[in-house]
């Protein structure tokens, strides 16, 4: 009988896309690209949000976008519609976006004819949270029908991000939002975040949220 | 599906930490698993034994250690010790 022995490693396990987000991260401050990537649960406004921002910024900046899915193009043909470069990352069975298939998608694009590349992620509010892109935003979105204490039961994503955004704020009234208390659930899990709140249905927030990414 | 492809990370990392040590045989791996870093146990349990399969770790076992924070790393690698092995 043979014994065993420890050999201690205290190696990170991300550390494979770690680096390569490091590279990336490199790449884009080289070009001037500012790079923002959204996260959320599905269907919390990504995309129609994405519509608007790129619609706004369009005729001042040199924008492209990245969309993740797992089965569908519908997005990049919703995204397309705004007349900006866009390309669909489809993910197949994986549930969030990473490093690697970020830099495979920009490979036909040269960066430093962008001033801002988005990227709309995959819906999930677990996964993502694992995995840096090299953005230098990311924007956590909630919307008021969704629960006030999203923040609270999915911390992990909210500490992995920049910025929170409560999207779909025109219906606020209909679903008796409780804006203090989807503030205060934020607050708990990440003191100090900011908070914008938006409706890509009416523009409301539109010029505080341009304000925040054009700075 | 989240815990597969972190099976799979892990599997990287060992296999590069076991050839930089002369492959030896390894029997188990070590890993602490803050609780904010989103991995489900029970998931990534059963997702290392299929990232293992065709590889030098098929048949290891992983042992988890779960700890409060956001740390997510392989801390320590169990190996058959070479002086026994040779008697
Ligand atoms: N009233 C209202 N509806 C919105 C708003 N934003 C999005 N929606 C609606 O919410 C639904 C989902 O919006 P999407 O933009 O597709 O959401 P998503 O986060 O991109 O979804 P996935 O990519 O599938 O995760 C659609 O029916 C939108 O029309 C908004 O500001 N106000
Ligand atoms: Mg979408």
């Amino acid at each position: 009988m043979s014994e065993t022995r420890l050999i201690e490693v205290r190696r990170n396990v991300f550390k494979k896309n770690d680096l390569l987000a490091r590279e990336l991260r490199a790449r884009y401050r080289d070009a001037g690209t500012r790079v923002i990537s959204l996260v959320s649960s599905p269907g919390s406004g990504k995309t129609a949000f994405l519509e608007r921002t790129l619609t706004e910024l369009r005729g001042r900046f040199r924008v492209a976008a990245l969309v993740g899915d797992l089965a569908t193009d519908n997005d990049a043909a919703r995204l397309a519609r705004t007349q900006v470069p866009v390309k669909q990352i489809t993910t197949g069975t994986v549930c969030h976006l990473d490093a690697e298939m970020v830099q495979d998608a920009l490979e036909e694009w040269t960066l430093s004819d962008l001033d801002f590349l988005f990227i709309e992620n995959v819906g999930n509010l677990v996964c993502p949270s694992s995995y840096d892109l090299g953005e230098s935003l990311r924007a956590v979105l909630m919307s008021v029908t969704e629960g006030e204490d999203k923040p609270r039961k999915y911390p992990t994503i909210f500490h992995s991000a920049d910025v929170a955004i409560i999207t779909k704020i025109d219906l606020a009234d209909a679903v008796e939002f409780d804006r203090a208390a989807a503030r205060a659930s934020i607050e708990a899990v990440r003191p100090g975040m900011k908070v914008l709140e938006v409706s890509a249905r009416t523009g409301a927030g539109m010029p505080e949220w341009l304000a925040e990414i054009e700075r | 599906m989240h815990e597969l492809s972190i099976a799979v990370s892990i599997v990287d990392a060992v296999c590069e930490e076991l050839q930089r040590r002369g492959d030896p045989r390894l029997i188990a791996v070590h890993l602490t698993m803050g609780a904010l870093s989103g991995v489900v146990k029970e998931s990534l349990l059963f997702a290392y034994d299929a990232a293992c399969e065709g590889t030098p770790l098929a048949g290891t076992q992983l042992v988890i250690e779960e700890t409060p924070g956001e740390e997510f790393l392989v801390t320590a690698l169990e190996i058959e010790d070479e002086r026994d092995a040779a008697d």
